[in-house]
């Protein structure tokens, strides 16, 4: 077997940048969530943000987003996410890509 | 009065590349980006195609912050076990003028776009353009910005804001704007030292290699990368939207999957993660370009899907710096003609007819979905290495079968139609051709 | 008059490689942003003019425009490396803030400085310091004095009343800085910086040393046993009438105990 540093989600997380505003740029529907049995956004995104609660709803962190719009475009349910940029000067900065 | 003659939305590539235009023929120019400096939301695979920056930055390369430029080109067809590797390499490549080169685009974009501040552009950063002015008539005459006081009005706005562009949605030009049309780029930044990379990618100095793969993504459609830098190498994979959740596969997995490949592996072993990043690319090419002009606007770059992604072959930046150009060249014409409507607008268009920027789509039109078709991805990897594994492979005693049989057991091991192989054997060559 | 604030140019995250931030990955911190909100405040009410300082390389001035753009009507650079003693950078801030009635910086900067800069100015300005405030209540007249909380060790807190001129830090949680509006972003880039070369003198503090109550010599008493001479000079229970309790308004019972204590030569 190869041999490289196992990495945990948090910590390929924190190799990022992200000037977190206080305001939420997407929010989540929670109430479209619950009757939604695909789940695309769960899957697809790269920050891993969409977290299924055990009452079959959605919740959801704004702060580690890499602002790529996956979500909103795999999420086929009309109003579950609305989606903007955080302010300008916060949210994602990357360094070496 | 207006506020500037030209407002450019948006500093990547197309972005400072319509600025530095503009300002060279003497407009007011006002570049706005969201980040807090220009590159710091932008992130792609790895390899910059400049030569396109000979007309607008003589000598680019001496001053641009350049990692490696690449003299070896590769693509590389996975299966499960094994691998094809088709190997391209030119020494003539690390030598002006150069063919590509890999560059982190924090580093890049934000030096374009101080190239557009010396050109006299007005380049302001933290600021997130969130909608079009428009004067009676229904004609864009600037934009509103997420700061007090935030309106700005211009004769054109030149709407170079990426994969997203919501300026374009907002102006009504993007029909088909769904997640077929769409793939998610994600990546690891690996150090390595300088030495290693230059050992295990056979180059030396400021050379550098660019692979790509075929193959290797876990099933869902897409491809992967390899790129050096000067002391990290880029990991990363392009994964088809629609099919990625459809797999119940995670980008990062499926990332961690490749590195695993015992044709992968070797590359990237001791790697340790620096960075890891997300972005989307408009994939579908011609299929879903938006109407790129409207009265008193303009569309670029990645914001016109003009991203040429043949499958896997990614060539964004350039189409975004020569598109760019073009829109910043017309936008000035427009304004000198003093007729700013779509009608005068048009040249811009007309300008990308005539050059790579549209003549390389229409050629590989039919290029990006043929090599993210379920076929190419599942199926020829399996039977190219196959044929190849067979044709490399000593039996003896028994004697070597002809390539003709091989070819067809293989094919039908694969479960390939022949009048498939030849429809997309013929798409194909149509395209690279 | 004018109200100066100090703030420091410092890498916002990763790893710091260079004494020189990247400008890029650089800033100025919460609590600067904070301070500089503050004065802006006090300003507007005041009619004083706000000027923006900060000690560093040329790159620095990124934050000094930033802060125009906010607000600020002024800036200075003082020319200085930043890795210079916080003594030097304190002379040095003082010597371009002239007639500051007001000193405002942030508590501490994030790339592990240590908050002793606010302290210094304090001292070579020779004002009064209100330094790590939590809380602070403006008044309606801006020239009135005003109440902070201060944040003491052990969790508790101070009240400070304001009054007269002083250096104030602040955490960044006290206050958010407001959004520089899109003309006065534009007009920021072409203001102009002052730059000023540091003095490279440190600031003169008198030696402090912790406080010492003075020996007080008690002789052993004779006669009894060694056990009970130890328990006799440790003991603290009545037998040497140390003890006694104090039944009075808290005012009256406090001197009596200061009285106490001195009596029994615990205090000068
Ligand atoms: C994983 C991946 C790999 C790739 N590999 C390659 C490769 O190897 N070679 C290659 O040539 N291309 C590659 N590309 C494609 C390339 O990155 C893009 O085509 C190119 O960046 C497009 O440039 P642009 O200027 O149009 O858009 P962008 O580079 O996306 O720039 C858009 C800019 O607009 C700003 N912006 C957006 N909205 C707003 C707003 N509302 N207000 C203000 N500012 C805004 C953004 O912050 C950004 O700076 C890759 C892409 C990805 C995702
Ligand atoms: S965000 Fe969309 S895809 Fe995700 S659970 Fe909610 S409705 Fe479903
Ligand atoms: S924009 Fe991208 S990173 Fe952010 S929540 Fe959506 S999918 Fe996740």
């Amino acid at each position: 077997m190869t041999i490289w540093p196992d990495i945990s989600f948090q910590d390929r997380i924190d190799t990022s940048e992200f000037r977190i505003h206080e305001r939420a740029h997407i929010t989540v529907n929670d109430d479209s969530c619950r009757g939604c049995t695909t789940r695309e956004c769960v899957v697809a995104c790269p920050a891993n943000l969409f977290v299924p609660t055990s009452d079959g709803g959605i919740l959801f962190n704004y702060e580690n987003c890499y602002e790529c719009g996956t979500c909103y475009l795999v999420c086929n349910k009309e109003g579950a996410i609305t989606w903007t940029y955080p302010e300008g000067g916060f949210g994602i900065v990357f360094h070496r890509t | 009065m207006t506020d500037a003659d030209i407002i450019v939305v948006g500093a990547g590539p197309a972005g400072s590349c319509a600025a530095i235009a503009a300002a060279r023929s003497g407009k007011r120019v006002v570049l706005i980006e969201r980040g807090p400096f220009p590159g710091s939301k932008n992130m792609y695979g790895g390899v910059i195609y400049p030569r396109i920056l000979d007309e607008l930055i003589p000598q680019w390369f001496e001053t641009a912050p350049i990692q490696r430029w690449v003299i070896r080109r590769s693509t590389m067809v996975l299966s499960d076990t094994g691998a094809l590797n088709i190997d391209y390499r030119s020494n003539a490549w690390g030598q002006a003028p150069y063919n590509g080169a890999t560059a982190y685009r924090p580093d890049f974009d934000n030096w374009l776009a101080q190239q557009a501040v010396a050109a006299g552009a007005d380049l302001i950063c933290s600021t997130t353009v969130t909608g079009l002015l428009r004067d009676d008539q229904g004609r864009v005459c600037g934009v509103s910005t997420d700061r007090p006081d935030g309106d700005l009005t211009a004769s054109v706005v030149i709407a170079c804001d990426g994969v997203n562009s919501f300026l374009a949605k907002q102006a009504g030009l993007y029909p088909n704007a769904n997640a077929d049309n769409y793939t998610l780029g994600v990546k690891e930044t690996l150090s390595l030292s300088k030495h290693i990379i230059d050992e295990r990618f056979g180059v030396r100095d400021n050379q550098g290699v660019d692979i790509e793969i075929l193959g290797g993504t876990s099933g869902v459609n897409g491809g992967g990368f390899i790129y050096t830098n000067l002391d990290t190498i880029a990991v990363g994979v392009v994964l088809k939207l629609s099919k990625l959740s459809a797999q119940k596969k995670r980008p990062e997995d499926i990332i961690a999957e490749l590195k695993r490949h015992p044709a992968i592996a070797p590359l990237v072993e001791g790697g340790e993660v620096v960075e890891y990043s997300a972005h989307l690319i408009p994939e579908a090419g011609l299929e879903m370009m938006p109407k790129m002009v409207a009265d008193g606007l303009l569309i670029a770059g990645d914001a016109a899907a003009l991203c040429l992604a043949a499958g896997i072959w990614l060539e964004g930046v350039n189409f975004a710096m020569a598109s760019g150009m073009y829109a910043g060249q017309s936008a000035s014409a427009a304004i000198d003609a003093s007729n700013v409507s779509a009608a005068s607008l048009k040249s811009y268009t007309n300008r990308l007819n005539e050059t790579f920027v549209l003549q390389d789509h229409k050629k590989l039109r039919k290029i990006p979905h043929l090599v993210l078709s379920d076929r190419v991805q599942h199926r020829y990897p399996a039977f190219v290495t196959g044929v190849v594994e067979r044709m490399f492979r000593v039996d003896n005693p028994t004697p070597k079968p002809g390539v003709r049989r091989i070819v067809r057991e293989e094919r039908k091991k694969a479960g390939i139609k022949l009048s498939e192989l030849v429809r997309d054997a013929l798409t194909g060559l149509k395209g690279f051709g | 008059m004018t109200i100066a604030v100090c703030i420091k140019w410092v890498n916002y995250s990763g790893p710091v490689e260079s004494d020189t931030p990247d400008e890029r990955f650089a800033g100025f911190s919460f609590a600067d942003q904070a301070a500089l909100e503050w004065a802006l405040r006090i300003a507007e009410k005041s009619a004083d003019e706000v000027l923006v300082l900060t000690a560093g390389p040329v790159g620095a001035e990124a934050v000094l425009r930033d802060a125009l753009s906010r607000g600020a009507h002024r800036a200075v650079r003082i020319d200085i490396d930043l890795t210079s003693d916080s003594s030097v950078i304190a002379r040095s801030l003082v010597g371009a803030m002239s007639q500051a009635r007001m000193v405002w910086c942030g508590d501490y900067s994030n790339d592990r400085g240590s908050g002793s800069v606010p302290s210094f100015i304090a001292a070579e300005l020779n004002i009064d310091q209100a330094l790590g405030l939590v809380a602070l209540e403006l008044p309606e007249n801006a020239n009135a004095s005003f109440t902070a909380v201060r944040r003491l060790d052990g969790g508790r807190r101070e009240q400070l009343l304001i009054s007269g001129p002083a250096v104030l830090s602040v955490e960044g949680s006290t206050i958010r800085l407001r959004r520089a509006s899109l003309k006065n972003t534009m007009s920021a880039s072409k203001q102009e910086i002052q730059v000023i070369t540091a003095t490279g003198d440190r600031v003169e503090t008198p030696a402090l040393r912790p406080y010492r109550p003075r020996p007080r010599v008690t002789l052993a008493p004779i006669g009894l046993t060694a056990l009970e001479r130890v328990k006799h000079i440790t003991d603290t229970s009545s037998s040497k009438g140390h003890g006694e309790t104090v039944h009075a308004e808290p005012s009256v019972a406090a001197t009596l105990i200061l009285e106490s204590l001195r009596k029994w030569g615990y205090l000068p």
